[in-house]
């Protein structure tokens, strides 16, 4: 053991042998700002790597992923609604709701498609994207069949309708909701990678550091020597300051806008998407409430569960106010409509009910709604892409500008200290 | 036009099966169904659950009044609502199952309770029909939701502890249902193989009791069944022969094989705070029979020869 501590033993005694020597004190102070510089220099530059490699992260991969998990969820919810309306219009499926049930499936394989992408392939996001694409093909698969034995008129096809339903919303909309859930947790987790707080406070510190240093290294030189200046020092200083200011305003100006990327786009973007997701899930629980024909069951319960949990006004909603007035007025709307379809229902009326419910009218009032909220979400979206790319200008410079700048002052101290440690030769 | 072929279908299936015939079977082309199913292979009721034990459960309430509507019985009740509420599912094709053009809830059952309502209003569209699981059957009539459950229902003393029933007004019987390639001939060759059948059925406890017992696959509805079957997830679907028939009416790959291995006499159920109610279904029923009703409704929906109509018995 004192084998391998003696020779590191001796280099400390050597080191500490210097301080009792003028020139010795001057070599160890350039050699703590040289070492100091170097690991500013490094500091600044991993800071802004990390800084920057997170918040590319979150606006090509955390943000969409969010969006495209979300869409997959509502796509579901939506066509689940659109197949059990067709099922209670009776006779052949209005190909109206053909349609919008193709283009909802359509687009829930293609956010799937794109969100594998973005999940790495051992990850919990990745198992859920694989048993939803397994489920929605098998869901197709069964919807299919529904739609073939309907036109055959054989009652059985009901029977795969429900099924197909079961299957939508028992497996694959809560694996798209822990998919949402996991997109979530990742957005949260790329505006923290994006701050890259633990560090910028280790670069703080440096730069303090090395401040300090260059200072007290001027002191000690104004004391010893007949010169109050050293001017390659106090370069080597004033470019430290720089590099400080440059990187405060770098990422002072990455830290705001992320914030408001948050605040302004992200948040509000994410409320919303919810308020729709909620209201799809209400339409839903709605015409599969009638598809059941048993009257006011599970379902209906869960409806008024939702209607108490969609809410479009708060803080979170101020940049979209006006749409959000309108959303509100069309979503009373729509429950009005609601209660007095579950009043006819209710009240023995059910072909009254199923007529209301799957009427043009009724239609467009949802549709209203989901229009105004989708206008909402794309309004938030823009405002999240507008502050995230603004989030990200100058760190990629910084990655270089840092590490360069801690060359100059290194240089600049050398060339302080060179003459000095000379005069001893 | 589907309902005539599916009568058509279901006559076909009867005459080949023999089901209707009560003595002996036609004699058939294909052998893998030439064995007549013995008209009543065991008893349909778990005896033990009679109180007292030699209680029939096919025995009903006498009516008093015939289909008279007295003051403040259920009957004007219901009458004073406009409606009449009855409980029963939308798989059970020929009995009660929605016809996919329509949209409307057509069969057997419902042309029953259709009656029911007539005796009533005089008008048999005053019907609320509400889908009800077989599992909740009996819920449902308690709680007050429907007036009466048409649904397929077999009466049996268990059932009566709960509920009160009607007169039988179907004898059915519990057959197996399996693909047209399979060698299965009767419930037993289908040990620890999947069936499926309905959750809160008698069909599903029948099932429990054969040796060796088949690998329960439990659905809510007998079209689920039927899903099951084609998927693959059921290798046989196992209940009553009229619910058995419409669904080879559906499914040309179908075949209904075995003798009836239970008695599954249907009956209305209805709650036991208004026993006048089970009374005046009662002389309904009793109407139908008599008038050639009945004979309309079965040939209607089951087509062939119709048979006698089951007799009413009385407590």
């Amino acid at each position: 053991v004192t084998a391998v501590q003696a020779p590191p033993r001796a280099v400390l005694t050597r080191l500490a042998g210097l301080r009792h020597t003028s020139p010795g004190r001057l070599q160890l102070l350039l050699a703590v700002l040289l070492v100091l510089t170097a690991l500013t220099g490094v500091v600044a530059g991993l800071t802004a790597g990390s800084a920057a490699a997170g918040t590319t992260d979150l606006r090509d991969r955390a943000q969409p992923l969010l969006a495209e998990a979300e869409t997959v969820w509502s796509s579901l919810a939506d066509a689940d609604a659109t197949a059990a309306q067709a099922f209670i219009t009776g006779g052949l499926e209005p190909p109206a709701l053909t349609s919008r049930y193709d283009e909802k499936l359509a687009a829930a394989a293609t956010a799937l498609t794109s969100a594998a992408r973005r999940v790495p392939e051992d990850s919990e996001g990745a198992g859920a994207i694989r048993a939803i694409s397994t489920g929605l093909g098998e869901y197709t698969a069964l919807v299919a069949t529904a739609r073939a034995l309907n036109r055959q008129g054989k009652p059985v096809g009901a029977s795969y309708l429900s099924t197909a339903s079961q299957l939508n919303r028992e497996t694959l909309q809560p694996q798209a909701q822990a998919l949402f859930l996991q997109a979530q947790r990742e957005a949260a987790d790329g505006y923290t990678d994006s701050r890259s707080s633990w560090w910028l406070m280790l670069l703080l510190v440096l730069l303090v550091v090395l401040g300090v240093a260059l200072i007290a290294t001027q002191a000690h030189l104004s004391r010893t020597t007949h010169r109050t200046f050293n001017l390659p020092l106090l370069t080597a200083t004033g470019l430290t300051v720089l590099l400080a200011l440059v990187c405060a305003g770098v990422f002072g100006h990455q830290r705001a806008r992320l914030t408001s990327a948050d605040r302004d786009g992200s948040a509000p973007a994410e409320a919303l998407a919810e308020a729709r997701n909620l209201a799809l899930r209400e339409r839903a629980d709605e015409a599969l409430t009638l598809a059941a024909r048993a009257g006011h069951g599970k379902l209906e319960d869960d409806f008024a569960l939702l209607r108490k949990r969609f809410v479009v006004s708060g803080p979170e909603f101020d940049d979209v106010a006006a749409l959000m007035t309108r959303a509100a007025q069309q979503h009373d709307a729509y429950l009005a409509v609601h209660d007095e379809i579950r009043a006819l229902d209710d009240n023995g009326d059910y072909e009254g009910a199923v007529r209301l419910a799957v009427s043009k009218e009724t239609a467009a009032t949802f549709d209203g709604l989901t229009a105004v909220l989708g206008e909402a979400i794309t309004d938030r979206r823009a405002a999240f892409d507008d502050e995230i790319r603004s989030a990200g200008r100058g760190l990629g410079a910084l990655t270089v500008l840092g590490p360069l700048l801690a060359l100059a002052i290194a240089v600049s101290a050398a060339t302080g200290l060179r003459p000095r440690l000379e005069e001893y030769r | 036009v589907s309902r005539t072929r599916a009568s058509t279908a279901l006559a076909v299936l009867l005459a080949v099966t023999g089901l209707t015939a009560c003595t002996e079977a036609e004699p058939t082309a294909k052998p893998e169904v030439s064995v007549a199913p013995s008209p009543s292979a065991g008893p349909a009721t778990a005896a033990q659950d009679c109180d007292p034990p030699d209680r029939d459960p096919r025995a009903s309430l006498r009516p008093e009044h015939g289909t008279q509507i007295t003051a403040g019985s259920h009957m004007q009740k219901i009458k004073d609502r406009g409606r009449l509420i009855i409980g029963t599912n939308q798989g059970t094709v020929l009995f009660s199952s929605r016809d996919p053009f329509t949209g409307r809830i057509e069969g057997f059952d419902i042309d029953m309770a259709r009656e029911v309502a007539k005796a009533i209003f005089g008008d048999p569209d005053r019907l609320e029909i509400r889908i009800v699981p077989n599992a909740l059957r009996m819920d449902r009539v308690e709680d007050g939701t429907v007036d009466m459950v048409v649904s397929t229902m077999t009466t049996n003393c268990a059932r009566w502890k709960r509920v009160d029933f009607s007169t039988v007004y179907y004898e059915a019987g519990q057959r197996v249902l399996v693909g047209k390639d399979s060698t299965v001939q009767r419930i037993e060759d289908l040990g620890d193989r999947p069936v499926c059948s309905v959750a809160g059925s008698t069909s599903l406890d029948n099932l429990a009791k054969v040796n060796p017992k088949p690998k329960m696959v439990v659905r809510s509805d007998y079209g689920a069944c039927l899903v099951a079957f084609q998927l693959g997830q059921a290798e046989a679907v196992s209940t009553d022969d009229t619910i058995l028939a419409g669904m080879a009416a559906q499914d040309p790959y179908a075949k209904v094989v075995g003798p009836r291995f239970t008695e599954e006499p249907y009956a209305i159920a209805i709650d036991k705070s208004h026993p006048e109610f089970t009374q005046f279904v009662n002389a309904v029923l009793e109407r139908m029979r008599a008038d050639g009703t009945w004979a309309r409704i079965h040939d209607r929906w089951l087509g062939g020869t119709a048979p006698k109509p089951p007799a009413a018995r009385y407590r």
